[in-house]
Formats: C-alpha cells, sequence, structure tokens
C-alpha cells in the first residue's frame, strides 16, 4: 500500500508541477471565457434597445407594458410605446427614435394579425415582445382565477413504476447537467488517461520501468499511476468546478434560471459513479496500450479512438430526445467507453430502469476486472520491451511453466 | 546457505532461446561475476532472478524461497541500461525511487546526503538527470542501487562511462560493501575489474554455463605448461625439459614436456650458474580464458547442430 501511495504521490505531483498543466487548467477556462465574451459582446453590440411604437385601433390594450426594474444587459426587454396615431410613429421611425411600429387592426379579434412597419429586419427579441405584450392583453380579457399560475405552467414529475427513480423534468436539467457530466468526463479521460499513458511511455523510454518493476508488482504500479492520474483528473475538475462556483456566485442574479436546477442525489451518485468507473475502465486500456507502446507517437491513434467513443452519445442526441430508451441509447449504455454520457442524457429525458442501472454497472466492473488482468499481462510482457511494439498475441501467448 | 540458487533455468521468447541451462549459486558475501558475451544470456537470467520473467523450466531461490516483496525490497538493481527521470531533479529522483524501496522520508533525508556526499554529487543534486554527464549519472544510479542498503546487490556494468578516479570509488566501495557482507552479482566485460574483485564466477555463453569456479581454480584449470623467464646471458643447450623456446621482448616463454615440474626446471637453470633475474610461471589472463572458453564453446555448438 506504501509503495502504490508514494507512486500515485510522485504521478499526481509530477504532473502538477508541469507548467502545461496550469496552462490547461486556467488557460481553458479562460479561453472560454473569452470566446463567450467576445460573441456576448458583438451580440450585445448588434442588438437595437431602442423602442417599438404600437397603435391600437382595436381597444385591446388595457395593461400597457410593465419594463422590469432592472434593466441589464442579461435581462433587456424592448420598451413598446403607444402612440395615438400612425404618421407620428412613422415620423419616429423615420427620425430613429423608434426601431418600428406596429398597428393593431380594429378587426383583430378575428383575423389575429398585427402588422409591423420598419426599415430594417425585424430582430426575433421584438416579435417575442411584441407577442407576450399582445398574448397577456388578450387573457386580461377574460376573467380567469390563478391566471398567473396558468400562464407559468405544469411542472411534469416523472416515476418509474416501482417508485425508484424520479425525474422533475426540468427543462434546463435536461441538457446542462449531461453537459457537465460529459466535459466532466472527457476532461478525466483526456487529462487522466493520457498523463497515464505518457508517463508509461516515458519510463519506458528513459528505462526507469526497470528499476520500477524490481521495486514493486506491476499491479502495484498501475494501480499507483492510475489513483494518481485520476487525482490529476479532479484536480482541473474541482478548481473548474470552483470557478464555475464563483461566477454563478457573482453573476446569480443575472443566471436566475440555473437556481432552478432540481437535481436528484441519486442522479448525481450514479452520473459520477459511471464517470469514476470507466475512467478506470480506460485507464486500464490506456495502461494496456502504455505498456504495449514504444512511443506516444504510436499510442495516439488508438487513444484519439477510445476519447472518440466517449463523446459518441452526443452524436445521436437526437435520439436521446425523441426515445431515450430506444435501441441506440441503450447500446450505448452498456459500453464502458460511452456509459457515463449515454446514462446521464438518458437519466436526464426519460426514467431508466433500476434493473438496467444494475447491470451497466455490473458490466463496468466485469470491464475493469477484464483490463486489469490483461494490462497485468501486458506490463509483465510490454514494459521492458523498449524498442519493440508489443502484438495482442504477445500479450496473451502462454508461457510455458 | 547459498543467498541465491539458480537451478538448471530455461527461457524462450517466441522461437528464440534466450536461456537454455543456466546453473549456479551465489553464497553469502561474495562478489559473484556473472560473465558472457553480448546476447549470451545474461540479462534475461538477471531479470529470471529478479522475478521480472518466470523460467520455462528451472527455479530460482533467493534467500532460501521464492521471491517477495519484502525480498524485493533486500535487493539493489543497477540494470544495464540506466534509467533516471530526464525532466527531474537527480535529488527528488533518488528520493522517490527510494521510496519505492520502503525507505521512510526520515530515512531518505538522513542518507540521501551522504550519499551525493561520497560521490561528489552534491552541487549537482538540483539539475535535472539529462543536465548531467554520463558517469555522474551513473554514480546517481548507484545511489539509487545501494541507499537502501540492501544485502544483495546486482550490478550490471557498474563502471560503464566512469573514469578512473571514479571506477577506483566504485571499486573500494563494493569490496567495502563485501567486508560487510553483501552478496554482489556482477555482470560486466572489463575482465581486469573481475580478476580485481570476484571471489567466484561463471561464464554463459548462448544460454548455457561454460565455466563456473573460483577465480583461483579458473586460473589453475586453464594454466598453461609455460614459464616466463627473464635471464642475464643466453640459455645453456641440452634442457631437457623444453619443448618450445619463443622470444618475448626481454622475456622468454618457454613451453615446458608433459610432466615437467616447473620448479625442477628452476633448479637446474641455478645449479647450471644462470642468472635468473625473473622466473614467473605462465598463467592465461582471465580475457585470454573468455575468449579461449567462447571460442570453444562456439565450435562445440556448431558441431552439435
Amino acid at each position: 500500500m506504501k509503495k502504490i501511495i508514494s507512486v500515485s504521490k510522485y504521478e499526481y505531483l509530477h504532473h502538477v508541477s508541469k507548467t502545461r498543466f496550469w496552462l490547461m487548467l486556467f488557460g481553458l477556462p479562460f479561453a472560454m471565457l473569452a470566446i463567450f465574451a467576445i460573441s456576448f459582446l458583438f451580440s450585445y453590440l448588434a442588438f437595437d434597445k431602442s423602442p417599438v411604437g404600437y397603435i391600437d385601433r382595436a381597444n385591446l390594450i388595457s395593461q400597457p407594458q410593465t419594463l422590469p426594474e432592472k434593466q441589464n444587459v442579461f435581462n433587456s426587454t424592448i420598451p413598446l410605446l403607444a402612440y395615438q396615431d400612425e404618421a407620428t410613429a412613422r415620423a419616429d421611425v423615420e427620425n430613429g427614435t423608434l426601431q418600428g411600429y406596429f398597428v393593431i387592426p380594429s378587426d383583430f379579434q378575428s383575423t389575429y394579425t398585427i402588422n409591423y412597419f420598419a426599415n430594417k429586419q425585424v430582430d426575433s427579441d421584438v416579435t417575442s415582445d411584441i407577442k407576450s405584450f399582445i398574448h397577456e392583453n388578450l387573457m386580461l380579457q377574460t376573467d380567469i382565477d390563478h391566471l398567473d399560475r396558468i400562464e407559468a405552467g405544469s411542472t411534469i414529475s416523472l416515476q418509474s413504476l416501482d417508485g425508484s427513480q424520479i425525474s422533475d423534468g426540468s427543462g434546463v436539467q435536461r441538457i446542462f447537467v449531461p453537459i457537465l457530466i460529459g466535459l466532466l468526463y472527457f476532461t478525466l479521460v483526456r487529462s487522466g488517461s493520457g498523463y497515464l499513458l505518457q508517463s508509461l511511455v516515458e519510463e519506458k523510454q528513459n528505462r526507469t520501468m526497470e528499476i520500477m518493476i524490481t521495486s514493486m508488482t506491476p499491479k502495484q504500479l498501475m494501480i499507483g499511476k492510475i489513483i494518481g492520474n485520476l487525482g490529476v483528473g479532479f484536480t482541473q475538475i474541482a478548481v473548474w468546478l470552483v470557478l464555475g462556483g464563483l461566477a454563478f456566485f457573482l453573476f446569480r442574479d443575472r443566471l436566475a434560471f440555473l437556481g432552478n436546477l432540481n437535481l436528484s442525489g441519486s442522479y448525481l451518485a450514479i452520473s459520477l459513479l459511471t464517470v469514476v468507473l470507466s475512467f478506470i475502465v480506460i485507464a486500464g486500456l490506456f495502461a494496456i496500450i502504455g505498456a504495449s507502446m514504444s512511443s506516444m507517437q504510436e499510442g495516439s491513434s488508438i487513444t484519439s479512438l477510445v476519447i472518440l467513443t466517449t463523446m459518441t452519445p452526443f452524436y445521436f442526441a437526437a435520439t436521446y430526445l425523441s426515445n431515450p430508451n430506444g435501441l441506440i441509447p441503450r447500446i450505448l449504455s452498456y459500453i464502458p467507453f460511452s456509459a457515463p454520457l449515454s446514462l446521464s442524457l438518458r437519466m436526464a429525458f426519460t426514467t431508466v430502469p433500476t434493473w438496467e442501472i444494475v447491470l451497466i454497472f455490473a458490466i463496468l466492473i466485469a470491464s475493469i476486472v477484464l483490463v486489469f488482468w490483461v494490462s497485468g499481462k501486458a506490463f509483465k510482457r510490454g514494459l521492458l520491451e523498449y524498442n519493440k511494439r508489443l502484438k495482442l498475441r504477445d500479450i496473451f501467448a502462454k508461457e510455458v511453466k | 546457505m547459498d543467498t541465491i540458487v539458480v537451478n538448471h533455468i530455461s527461457k524462450s521468447f517466441g522461437d528464440k532461446k534466450a536461456v537454455k541451462d543456466i546453473f549456479f549459486e551465489v553464497r553469502p558475501g561474495e562478489i559473484f561475476g556473472l560473465l558472457g558475451p553480448n546476447g549470451s544470456g545474461k540479462t534475461t537470467s538477471l531479470r529470471i532472478i529478479l522475478d521480472i520473467y518466470q523460467p520455462d523450466s528451472g527455479s530460482i531461490s533467493i534467500l532460501d524461497g521464492a521471491m517477495t516483496e519484502d525480498k524485493l525490497n533486500k535487493i539493489g538493481y543497477l540494470p544495464e541500461e540506466r534509467g533516471l527521470y530526464q525532466e527531474v531533479e537527480i535529488e527528488k529522483n533518488l528520493a522517490y525511487l527510494a521510496s519505492l524501496k520502503g525507505l521512510t522520508k526520515e530515512q531518505i533525508d538522513d542518507r540521501l546526503p551522504k550519499w551525493l556526499e561520497r560521490f561528489d554529487l552534491t552541487e549537482h543534486k538540483k539539475k535535472k538527470s539529462k543536465e548531467l554527464s554520463k558517469g555522474m549519472q551513473q554514480k546517481a544510479q548507484l545511489i539509487a542501487t545501494l541507499i537502501h542498503e540492501p544485502e544483495i546487490i546486482i550490478i550490471d556494468e557498474p563502471f560503464a562511462a566512469l573514469d578512473p578516479v571514479n571506477t577506483q570509488l566504485v571499486k573500494d566501495l563494493l569490496i567495502e560493501l563485501r567486508n560487510q557482507g553483501k552478496t554482489i552479482i556482477m555482470c560486466t566485460h572489463q575482465m581486469n575489474q573481475v580478476e580485481q574483485l570476484c571471489d567466484r564466477l561463471v561464464l554463459v555463453d548462448d544460454g548455457h554455463v561454460l565455466l563456473s569456479g573460483s577465480l583461483k581454480e579458473v586460473r589453475e584449470r586453464f594454466s598453461s605448461n609455460q614459464v616466463l623467464l627473464q635471464i642475464e646471458g643466453d640459455l645453456p643447450d641440452s634442457l631437457p625439459e623444453i619443448e618450445n623456446i619463443e622470444k618475448q621482448g626481454l622475456y622468454l616463454r618457454l613451453t615446458l614436456k608433459d610432466g615437467t615440474d616447473p620448479q625442477e626446471l628452476l633448479k637446474q637453470l641455478i645449479e647450471r650458474g644462470v642468472k635468473v633475474d625473473s622466473f614467473e610461471i605462465a598463467t592465461p589472463t582471465l580475457d585470454e580464458i573468455f575468449i579461449s572458453v567462447v571460442k570453444q564453446g562456439k565450435n562445440g555448438y556448431e558441431e552439435d547442430n
């Protein structure tokens, strides 16, 4: 155990002390932030905040628009100003006071059509605000109890027949959480497994491996490396979560929709456990690749393929939306590489039967046992093959006793 | 009880038989030479002893039994191909490798500065391995081999890349370790070092044992019936014991007839009034024995095949 701790500590500190780790750690969020800021800036500059006028010939508007107390860049409403006549509104459009105006005709209640006048293409924000405005005033004409609640819509709670799986059906959660899980998983695989492969190949290239395996068993070496590199990946994720949490705290009033993520503990626990188990399978696989290859270049094509498969469920996003318990989402949930993302997406969109979750965990655990068994053989056979690529049949070649 | 017993091991990799039948035993507190030309099966044999490979047949006994994790900690191994992390400082490199041999942080903090000082590496301890000369890297590797005070030391070419001063330093250290009761297996091609250091040796080639025994036994076994003689004046005629005379610089190499005692020849020379400056029974060097045995061995394999 002491040696496993020594190896994992060394692996962790070795990678964390490198400049490239810190560049990745802070560089990636800052790069994403910069891209977000630039795209936001361009959208903001292109967004026309000038008012829109309207002439109400149908006497429909009993409740004029009420602007939010605090207008900001994240929550802008186009002011809708009432005009008595069309000529004044047209003059204001021409002198730039208004970006356009619309007329509610006297026969609106039979045609439900309004006419919008402007010298430029209308923004979707403008049409959306106009529609809400008309909708609100139409609703006010009928006497309906609990109108506000009816407009807010219903909350649908999904539950499996045995009551074990519950989903609140929250719209944002549906896509936001699987994306986060996918990002977390991808980072772990890219960083943790990538570093593991790199360190194994380096130790073969600099011949440290012979010292290592005369100091401990190959299994101890592999477990130590996996723990250390898992730690590197988790450190990255932890820092990013802290940065994300900090950003959420600073801009919480502007990101109020994220506060509505009604996440269940079991959903998060199952998703995170799948991520960790799948990572161990991939780490074991990368250990086999590292033990079998004599250079990083040789291993990179296979590892790229494995990394690509982790994100496969995103390529079938439409299938997950339409039929999350269909054949493809199910198959991808049973494949250890794609299981975390697939299961997370399915659980976000539907109720996954308990037996399936148990089966997925059983497959993952069996895969870990298998991968460790094979990697133990690959370590024995391949770690001292400094200049030769180990073939699959070499790994399984029977050793005559 | 022997420290290591190698009991007729063999090992193949695919179609290639790296070790066919190798056997020897290493006694406590001796320096044992494992000798052989390149590709003779030495490194594979060492890896089998170290439990990196399993033998196809035969067995290994180390410290009276099979290899265990505890026994691994009692072995210091200097492999033929040196292994240090090139991008890591020497001090960190050695501390990590020492921790893998079971040393605590306190033990490392206590021992490492002393070893660095002994090998004159203290001022280089913050340098990365790749920044050190090959000789310095070799000394650092020796520290990694010895810092955990192993009972058994297995060293493959310990003098590689060392200058004469550092070669002497390592030789003195090996003798000191032997005197402390450590068991040492040394692989080297430098026969002069074997002659100066090894108590016993085994010579292997093509996966077979060609020769084994103590240094004295081996030299006696191969001693030829020749003497090297340095005299003033000429050699008297009619010396019936001499079969052939060959001049080698100031010396005469005399080949004696079978059954002739060199002491008898010396006695006759003195009785005949020859002034003898030097009289030496010619024994072949280990280098000569090595070349001769390997050549004979190869001829033997070819005949067998």
